[in-house]
């Protein structure tokens, strides 16, 4: 029996792609599915015996006013970081359009935080924001701007706020990089016709400029709030989750149930919990990213 | 066709998360077995031509590869391991050594996590905190037949008692000791006219004179609260133990609200507020230690490693350090309030040869090996035997005779003390004690928060309690 030409096609391009598939799949599913099974079961990182408990690691989760004060304080880390991140990667994007000389050169000292590794970032920060000996505290005393050094990451009022400021100074140049991309691909006669309407330049920018990009920055919101959510090493590195768990975020909170108290099957639950809500987070913006694409075509 | 993408994109996304989160997590193996079965713990030591103090009746070529994990990741440490290492294989040709190198974070990750897939070496150095982990999780074999076969009494006393489980079995053979002590820059001392204080309240009076006349450029002293490090927990014991008390009780209790430690809570936030930097809030033991190597602070708490971090980063001030007993609560109170830290070397259960691993640790503690390694920190690691504290190859370092008086000063703490939360002997507790940053958390929350002290220690109390009842 002599198979028919595409279903032949197909299964030769299904073939091709069978190796990337499986990698892929075991990849994503063995850690998914592991996570899900040890969030019921009491798995101890070292001991070797567990049992299955059912829901007890997510009733224990869920009461726990540390998880709470954690979830909380991601949700906020998230609209701060990332509210900042887009106001400043998309004042920079824009201001680098306008450039006419030299675009590369600042585009390219722009990025450099971004390719920064976190420890990098982290030991930089501490140093230069030591309340003892860092630059910018003494710097700040010396200008006559503040009586005493300022205490960024031991001040319960400041400490959240200079979090929030690293992680925007990390992560604006990658929203700048793919904004300032998205701008160009605006056409430039929509400018020069808004231009000779009388358009005044705001106004171009919310009917030419943001109809444009704004499925591309939807997207880029999509990603960044996924990473940020999760980002660990930041602030893990910076405060631990201090001063009394004003930074800890719940990746934070699973590090120390995980390895901390080595209650590996808690840990699970917690990063359960974690993707059924960054999930539900993810739909409610595809829907809008949705709209805004029926509203386009 | 684009929504079933946009469903792909999102499962994609959801991968990704739980794949970085369970890489922060550690996923465990899925299976529910123990490790390979260990070899029986050695029923007696082996001779061989690397074998020295005894037992070397029946000497009998060695052979087999071994790893060896430590923590010495500083250079002269690490090259002084490394020559033993090799001139043992010199002599023992039939004998393969792998040396691998972790800082004692990375080796508590690698041993918890490669614990259940059998992927841990042969043999290792470990935190006394670590050996009762170990015993808990029954991964490390006696080591009773080497000590008795080296020679029980060349070994001091409290390292031995402090590594010796319930069962009565000494799991673990101590490499080298040191003790907490409170070491002082002298030119600050003599800068406002002070002496060595001998009292907390005189240690108080002291460094609030000095915070005060420096203005911001040095602090008397600092006071580290950092969550993701254990030095509040180390600052409340010291206090704790020099009242006569203990932060956990006979029984694995924790104990935040006995009047001693509710005395030191509220001893080390007046300290903090009156004459620490307010971000110490926030310090790990590098921090701290940084602003003493530096002569940013006067006083501090700390092993004899303090000579080597201000060797290497203010030399000039090498000549003005000294250190001094604990400080008491009355004056003329004996001196009780030490932290040590005795640093053992345990054989894995899952040592396919532990006979070559009791054998190179036997050959460790040559006079030939053991002096050069702990001279790579002079003072800053004291001999584990009692006969190469007099022996002349240690005692004439120019270093170790530089720094006589702390030299004593440690020796005597060290056999004073015990690590926290062991006073009773090893609990895994003690461990739970030190890495939760708990009792950091407390201090944090009393001065951000201005939670009054009682309320702060009985919930830190609770929380301590609660998390011992997860060690099952």
């Amino acid at each position: 029996m002599k198979l028919d030409n595409r279903v032949r096609d197909k299964l030769a391009g299904f073939a091709f792609i069978l190796p990337a598939l499986l990698v892929v799949g075991l990849l994503l599913l063995y850690p998914v599915v592991s996570s899900v099974f040890f969030s019921f079961t009491s798995k101890h990182l070292i001991k070797p015996a567990y049992e299955f408990i059912w829901f007890d690691n997510y009733i224990k989760i869920l009461t726990d006013p540390d998880f709470w004060a954690a979830f909380l304080t991601s949700v906020k880390w998230t609209i701060a970081s990332l509210a900042g991140q887009i106001l400043t990667g998309f004042t920079a994007a824009l201001a680098l359009e306008r450039i006419r000389r030299g675009k590369g050169a600042y585009r390219t000292l722009l990025i450099i935080p971004w390719a920064f590794p976190s420890i990098v970032i982290a030991l930089s920060w501490k140093w230069i924001l030591n309340g003892v000996s860092g630059f910018l505290p003494n710097f700040l005393v010396k200008l006559g701007l503040c009586e005493t050094a300022p205490q960024f990451f031991s001040s319960g009022g400041l400490v959240f706020p200079t979090l929030v400021f690293i992680n925007v100074w990390f992560g604006a140049p990658l929203i700048m990089v793919n904004v300032l991309s998205a701008l160009q691909t605006v056409p430039k006669d929509q400018y020069e016709a808004a231009q000779l309407d009388g358009a005044t330049p705001w106004q171009s920018f919310i009917h030419i400029t943001l109809p444009h990009i704004r499925v591309v920055v939807g997207l880029l919101v999509v990603l960044r709030t996924i990473w940020v959510f999760n980002n660990f090493d930041t602030i893990y590195l910076i405060t631990g989750g201090g001063p009394a768990n004003l930074t800890q975020t719940v990746p934070i909170y699973a590090y120390n149930v995980g390895w901390g108290l080595k209650q590996l099957g808690r840990s699970s639950a917690v990063t359960v919990l974690l993707l059924i809500f960054l999930l539900i987070v993810c739909m409610f913006y595809f829907k809008i990213l949705d709209k805004w694409e029926k509203e386009g075509a | 066709m684009k929504k079933a993408m946009k469903r792909t994109l999102s499962l994609l996304l959801a991968g990704i998360l739980l794949v970085s989160l369970l890489a922060a997590c550690g996923g465990g193996n899925g299976g529910q077995s123990n490790p390979p079965p260990a070899s029986n713990p050695p029923a007696s030591a082996p001779g061989g031509s690397g074998a020295s103090g005894g037992g070397t009746d029946a000497p009998a070529p060695l052979e087999g590869e071994i790893t060896f994990w430590h923590s010495f990741t500083q250079g002269p440490r690490l090259e002084t391991i490394q020559a033993a290492a090799d001139a043992f294989v010199a002599e023992n040709p039939g004998v393969k050594i792998t040396i691998e190198t972790f800082s004692w974070a990375d080796f508590y990750t690698k041993w918890t996590t490669g614990l259940a897939s059998g992927n841990v070496p042969d043999m290792s150095t470990a935190l006394p905190n670590h050996v009762v982990e170990m015993i808990d999780a029954d991964a490390i074999i006696p080591m009773d037949n080497l000590i008795d076969s080296m020679g029980r009494d060349r070994f001091y006393e409290a390292p031995l008692t402090e590594m010796t489980a319930e069962d009565g079995s000494c799991y673990a053979v101590p490499l080298y000791s040191h003790a907490q002590v409170m070491w002082y820059h002298q030119s600050l001392l003599d800068k406002y006219d002070l002496e060595v204080p001998t009292t907390w309240d005189e240690l108080y009076d002291a460094a609030k004179k000095i915070s005060g006349g420096e203005g911001g450029n040095a602090f008397g002293t600092s006071v580290p609260m950092g969550t993701n490090d254990m030095m509040a927990t180390r600052f409340l014991n010291f206090y704790v133990r020099s009242a006569g008390e203990t932060l956990l009780t006979a029984d694995g209790k924790a104990n935040l609200t006995s009047q001693a430690a509710i005395d030191g809570i509220n001893y080390w936030i007046k300290v903090y507020k009156d004459c620490s930097p307010t971000d110490s809030l926030n310090f790990n033991v590098l921090d701290q230690a940084t602003l003493y190597y530096t002569g940013k602070i006067c006083f501090d708490f700390n092993s004899a490693f303090q000579i080597g971090g201000v060797e290497t980063n203010a030399p000039e001030l090498l000549d003005q350090i000294d250190c001094a007993p604990m400080p008491t609560i009355n004056k003329g109170d004996p001196q009780v309030g030490y932290e040590t830290s005795n640093i053992p070397m345990v054989i894995w259960k899952n040592s396919a040869h532990p006979e070559v691993c009791e054998a190179f640790i036997k050959y460790l503690y040559r006079p030939e090996n053991y002096v050069p390694f702990l001279l790579s920190v002079p003072v800053g690691m004291l001999p584990a035997l009692k006969e190469i504290a007099e022996d002349p190859a240690f005692l004439s370092d120019p270093t170790v005779q530089k720094f006589t008086h702390a030299k004593d000063v440690i020796s005597k703490a060290v056999g004073e003390g015990t690590a926290i939360g062991m006073e009773s002997g090893p609990r895994p507790e003690a461990g739970l004690l030190t890495s939760q940053g708990v009792i950091e958390s407390m201090f944090q929350d009393i001065i951000i928060n201005n939670t009054p002290v009682e309320q702060a220690a009985k919930a830190a109390e609770d929380k301590l309690n609660d998390l011992f009842e997860t060690l099952g």
